[in-house]
Parts: structure tokens; C-alpha cells; sequence
């Protein structure tokens, strides 16, 4: 309860969800006469590593075009005006000055895993190889002693200027002591608080780490929770979905470089350049949803013809994202474009509320009255029935004792 | 009429255009939200998608009867208070008066009218309770539905303008929290209040047709003529 009302006064306090895409001419050039002096101070800096972005992007086989191209698409995704298309490219190579700590915590390395894993090396990985990934225990060489040994180097070296990446719910619950890192047997909560202290910024990344995805799902055994529930006094931001989608790590790393800022926030602590609009408002297939044509039933016509998902469980409706937009490898494809429904997997307690494969009239939703597994209609219409149940005895209650009267009377 | 009967003016012609705006919005709000949840009858699929429209046909629908709802509700809220005719808010202060009033109402439905120790030419508090709930059921669907509503308006704009969606953020984004801190709770909460109030709807019109054949004093007549008729009271 006291969570609920905390919440509540955050978003009376907050700023409405509005995206402002058009802030004037003003705003947008104070704003690039501040991106230009960080930059320059940034390139100031020693770099962290030696790898120097232009002959990383020759060794991968991209050209300077195939880049600028990217770097548009890019300005573009971060709401920025075109003038600042120059800025970002150059924020892109100056990204070996900005240290990054990643830790993997109570999760199935599926964001790790969509970083890494595609079908070439493509310029977001280019960039996110340039960071200097100075932690990252499912990637790095070292183990054990060794590799703490480097964590302590890292948050040493770069005290108060690394970006601290999480990837991972936290357990702080019964589990709390079942998770530990490391031969000092320190608990995922303390080590991530330490970590934490000494970073720029926190990145949650993935579903478990923002709201605390599928292990945070009902009965939560391990009491797991985000990032935002655990770390205080440092800016959190969150990249939610299940796995978080690579563009949007990008975008939050460039932002930051670009700026020394974190990107504008909505209630959630969500990028809104990334999470400020429904999939539902851009998907492919919103206009069979607008004529009221939906797949019945997997493989049907509908399907065959791309209608639009929603009777079979599609949440678009209610999730914010961009994936509708960006999509996933590269824009190859997204959930909805593959053919099934959206699962709501950037939403808070995606996988308890969102994640049931069916519209919510034939979903079994917890009702109102408790435990009891219910849809929401059945439990109505029992009300109804039991209202109309309660008239009935009542009506016939009314007539036997009028009949009386009247025998009596007359 | 009837020697020992007087006719009693109990709505005003405000009052009953408001009662059937509702009532046909309700049905009209019923029909159609159960098919935006789960659209239940299908579309010709060999028309252009140009052609059908339904899904958006229901919704402007459902919308339409919505804000006739809400802008029904702030008359209702003002008439509540500062009604010339008869001020409700006044039965539902907890006063010996009321309280009492509400009691012996409640033991004449339950004793099916073998007892009727209240005035029953004015509104009751029983009635006014009744009504207030309902009330208070349509005033928590004109803000899950309205937030529900405004998230298709996430770019600040809307035809009337940038005012309309921030004023829906700033007065109903408390109802995530307050429902469980998700779109989806809103959403089910929304769906379950439905169903709450076409419960409501079934008891008010069994109770109204009830009250016209057991009192006698023409009660269905208040909601089309405006007025009942009442036994002329022996003191």
C-alpha cells in the first residue's frame, strides 16, 4: 500500500507523458552548444582503450556511408533535429572514452545474448564494442579472484564516471542469500548497492532488471525486484522488454555521451524517445484492427492475410515500445511481424498481467474477490446472476405476501 | 386521479433528460465495450478494410456515449449541491435522520412492505445512497476509461488541441497505481466496473417496479411524467 501511494504521488509530481518532439529552435540550439562542449571535453579525455572507431568500422567492411546512414536513423530515433546528425557521429567515436561496467544478476542472459548474437557485425555492436566494457563476468577472460580483481580496478580507475549496465532482477526477499558473486560470497543486493555508488548512471537493461520480469513473476520465491527498487541517490535508467532491445542500449549510451546527461524520463523511468509511444499506434497491422479483422485462430485466412492479432492475445494496445518502429536484428522483424501476438514484455509485471496468450475476456485473470481463478467476465455475470438470483426470491417473496394481504383483507 | 391522492413533482425535466441520456448511453457504452475487450461478431473478409471500419466504429461509438456520460456527470455533481429542486448531498449526511430514514427503508424491501414507517413522497436516503454509489461507479469509469483512453494520444496533440491530453495525464495517470500499477489493471478494473453496474442497473429497475406495485403511488411514473402520487397524509 504505501508503495501504491508512493507512486501515486510520483506521477501527480511528475511530468506529464507527453513526448515533446518539437521543443523550438532556441532549445535546440542551446541544447547543441552544450553537446559540442561535452564533446570537446570528452575528446580531451585519454581514451580508456585503444581501439579507434574508424579502422574498427574498415576491419567490420562498413564504409563511412554505410555509417552516416546509420548515424541519421539514429539522431532520428533520438529525437533530434538533423543539425545534430554531425554531433552523433562524433559522440559514436568518442565512445573508447566511456567506461562501462556490466553486471549479469538473477536473469537468463538473454540481453547479453541479444547484443551479441547476430548475423554480422552491424554498427550498434561496433559502437558497444568501442566502449570500454571494463566488467562484464559472462564475457570477460578472467574468473574468480582475478575477475574481481578487475571489477575493483574498474570502479578505482573510474570512480564516479562509468555507466553501471544491469542485467538481471535482484533478490531481496527469501532469496537473498541464495545469489552471491564472487569467492566473498557477497549477495546480488550488496553487490550491486557497492557497484552502484561509485557509477555516473545506472542502466537497467531487460525486463528483470527494470520491473523484475519473470522472476519477480507470481509467487516471486526469491522476493526478486528492479534495479529501481534497490538503488537510491544515483539516476536509474530503464530499458525494459524481454531481451531489451540493442538500438535503445545504443541510444541511452549515445545520449549520454552526446550530452553527460540521461535521456528525458517518462513515470517508469523509461527513455521516452524509446517508450513513449504504444506498438499499437505503428504497427503494420493497425488497420485491420480500425476494419475489425482479426486472426480467429492460428493459420486461419486472417492469418494468412496479416490481420490484425488482438483476438488472439495481442498487447499492443497497452505497451509502450518502439519495436513496432526499430523492430529487432537490425529491423529484420518484431513478434507482431513474425505473426504473433505483442506479450507486453516492456511493462511492468509483464509476465503476470500481460503475458497470457489470449484477449483479456477469454484470459484467466485473479478476480477482484481474491484467489479464486476467474475471468473477469465470469465473475460479473456471477454477480449478476446472483443480483438476479436475490431479485427473483425477493419478487416471489413480494407476490406470496401480497396474495396474503389481500386473502387477509378481503 | 384518485380522492386521497396528490400528485408530488419529484424530477425536474433536467433531471429525467439526464436519467435517459444515461440509460441509453449505458446500453449503447455495454454493447459496444464488450466488443472493444473481445470483438464478437466478424467482418466480411473479402470487403476493403476501407469499406468495414468496425473496430473503429465501435470505439467512436463507445466514446461518443462516454463523454455524454462524463459531461452528464458534472451536471449530476453540480445538481447534487446547488439544485434548486431538491439537494441530494442532503440525504446523505449520517444523521439520526438519515440514518434511521435509511433503515426503514432497507426493513420495508426486506419485509416485503409489511412495514413503512418513512415519508415515501420525497427521496429517500435510501434511494439517495443507492444512487450515490452509482455515481461513484460511473464517475471510476469516466477515469479508467479516460486514461485508458488518452494513451492513443501519446503525442501531445489532439484535434482540440495539446491542453486535452496533458489535463487527462495530470487527472487520471493516479488510477495506474491506484488499481495495481500496471495498464492492464486499469484495464480490468475498467471491465469489472461494468459489470458492477449493469448489477446495479438490474436491482434499481427491479426495486422501481417493485416500490410502483407495493406502495401504490405510481413511483415507475417520476422517470416519464416527473411525478408520483402520494396518499394524502392523515396529520
Amino acid at each position: 500500500m504505501a508503495e501504491r501511494i508512493d507512486g501515486v504521488r510520483k506521477l501527480f509530481t511528475s511530468k506529464s507523458a507527453r513526448v515533446d518532439t518539437n521543443r523550438g529552435d532556441l532549445y535546440y540550439q542551446q541544447l547543441f552548444d552544450t553537446c559540442r562542449a561535452r564533446l570537446d571535453a570528452l575528446r580531451e579525455q585519454p581514451a580508456v582503450n585503444r581501439l579507434d572507431f574508424d579502422s574498427l568500422l574498415t576491419d567490420e567492411g562498413q564504409d563511412r556511408r554505410e555509417f552516416m546512414k546509420w548515424v541519421s536513423a539514429v539522431t532520428a530515433m533520438l529525437m533530434l533535429p538533423p543539425m545534430f546528425t554531425p554531433l552523433v557521429a562524433e559522440a559514436a567515436e568518442l565512445m573508447n572514452r566511456l567506461p562501462v561496467v556490466w553486471l549479469e544478476l538473477q536473469d537468463c542472459a538473454g540481453n547479453s545474448e541479444a547484443l551479441l548474437r547476430s548475423d554480422g557485425p552491424k554498427i550498434d555492436e561496433i559502437v558497444l564494442d568501442i566502449i570500454s566494457l571494463e566488467f562484464h563476468e559472462s564475457l570477460m577472460a578472467p574468473s574468480g579472484h582475478q575477475a574481481e580483481k578487475q571489477l575493483e580496478d574498474a570502479m578505482e580507475h573510474f570512480k564516479g564516471n562509468y555507466l553501471l549496465f544491469v542485467e538481471g532482477s535482484i533478490p531481496v526477499g527469501a532469496g537473498r542469500d541464495w545469489c552471491t558473486i564472487g569467492a566473498s560470497g557477497e549477495t546480488f543486493l550488496d553487490h550491486l548497492n557497492r557497484v552502484a555508488e561509485n557509477a555516473a548512471a545506472v542502466v537497467a537493461v531487460g525486463a528483470c532488471a527494470t520491473f523484475g520480469g519473470i522472476p519477480a513473476a507470481a509467487p516471486n520465491p526469491t522476493g526478486a525486484v528492479g534495479v529501481m527498487d534497490v538503488v537510491k541517490g544515483k539516476p536509474v535508467i530503464n530499458i525494459p522488454a524481454c531481451p531489451a532491445n540493442p538500438a535503445n542500449m545504443v541510444g541511452v549510451v549515445l545520449h549520454y555521451a552526446l550530452t553527460g546527461q540521461v535521456p528525458e524520463l517518462d513515470s517508469l523511468l523509461r527513455p521516452k524517445f524509446a517508450f513513449g509511444y504504444r506498438i499499437h499506434d505503428n504497427c503494420e497491422r493497425r488497420a485491420h484492427f480500425d476494419a475489425g479483422e482479426y486472426v480467429e485462430e492460428w493459420g486461419d485466412e486472417g492469418a494468412k492475410n496479416n490481420f490484425c492479432l488482438y483476438k488472439m492475445g495481442c498487447k499492443g494496445p497497452m505497451t509502450f515500445n518502439n519495436c513496432s518502429i526499430v523492430r529487432y536484428n537490425e529491423g529484420v522483424n518484431w513478434p507482431i511481424g513474425v505473426g504473433r501476438g505483442c506479450i507486453g514484455c516492456s511493462e511492468p509485471d509483464f509476465w503476470d498481467k500481460y503475458a497470457y496468450e489470449r484477449p483479456m475476456a477469454n484470459a484467466n485473470i485473479k478476480a477482484p474477490t481474491g484467489g479464486v481463478e476467474k475471468t473477469v467476465d465470469q465473475f460479473g455475470l456471477g454477480l449478476l446472476t446472483a443480483a438476479g438470483i436475490g431479485i427473483g426470491i425477493h419478487a416471489v417473496a413480494s407476490a406470496v405476501a401480497g396474495k396474503r394481504e389481500e386473502g387477509g383483507e378481503g | 386521479m384518485k380522492s386521497g391522492r396528490k400528485q408530488v413533482k419529484r424530477m425536474t425535466g433536467a433531471m429525467r433528460i439526464i436519467h435517459w441520456a444515461n440509460a441509453i448511453s449505458m446500453v449503447a457504452a455495454v454493447i459496444t465495450g464488450l466488443y472493444i475487450g473481445h470483438p464478437y461478431y466478424q467482418t466480411l473478409i473479402a470487403d476493403g478494410a476501407v469499406d468495414k471500419y468496425v473496430m473503429a466504429w465501435n470505439r467512436w461509438g463507445h466514446f461518443i456515449v462516454a463523454i455524454i456520460f462524463d459531461v452528464t456527470s458534472i451536471v449530476v455533481a453540480y445538481l447534487y449541491f446547488f439544485s434548486r429542486f431538491e439537494k441530494p448531498y442532503k440525504k446523505l449526511i449520517p444523521n439520526g435522520k438519515n440514518v434511521t430514514e435509511f433503515g426503514e427503508v432497507l426493513l420495508n424491501l426486506v419485509t416485503l412492505n409489511r412495514r413503512k414507517k418513512f415519508d415515501s413522497t420525497h427521496s429517500d436516503s435510501f434511494n439517495t445512497v443507492y444512487f450515490a454509489i452509482f455515481h461513484l461507479l460511473l464517475v471510476w469509469m469516466l477515469f479508467t476509461g479516460l486514461q485508458l483512453y488518452v494513451h492513443g494520444l501519446e503525442s501531445g496533440e489532439s484535434s482540440i488541441g495539446a491542453w486535452w491530453p496533458a489535463m487527462l495525464h495530470l487527472v487520471t495517470d493516479w488510477t495506474i497505481p491506484i488499481t495495481g500499477g500496471s495498464l492492464m489493471d486499469v484495464r480490468i478494473s475498467h471491465h469489472v466496473t461494468m459489470w458492477l453496474i449493469v448489477t446495479w442497473v438490474a436491482f434499481h429497475i427491479y426495486y422501481q417496479i417493485w416500490r410502483t406495485i407495493f406502495w401504490k403511488e405510481g413511483d415507475i411514473a417520476i422517470v416519464f411524467g416527473g411525478s408520483k402520487f402520494a396518499k394524502e397524509q392523515e396529520s
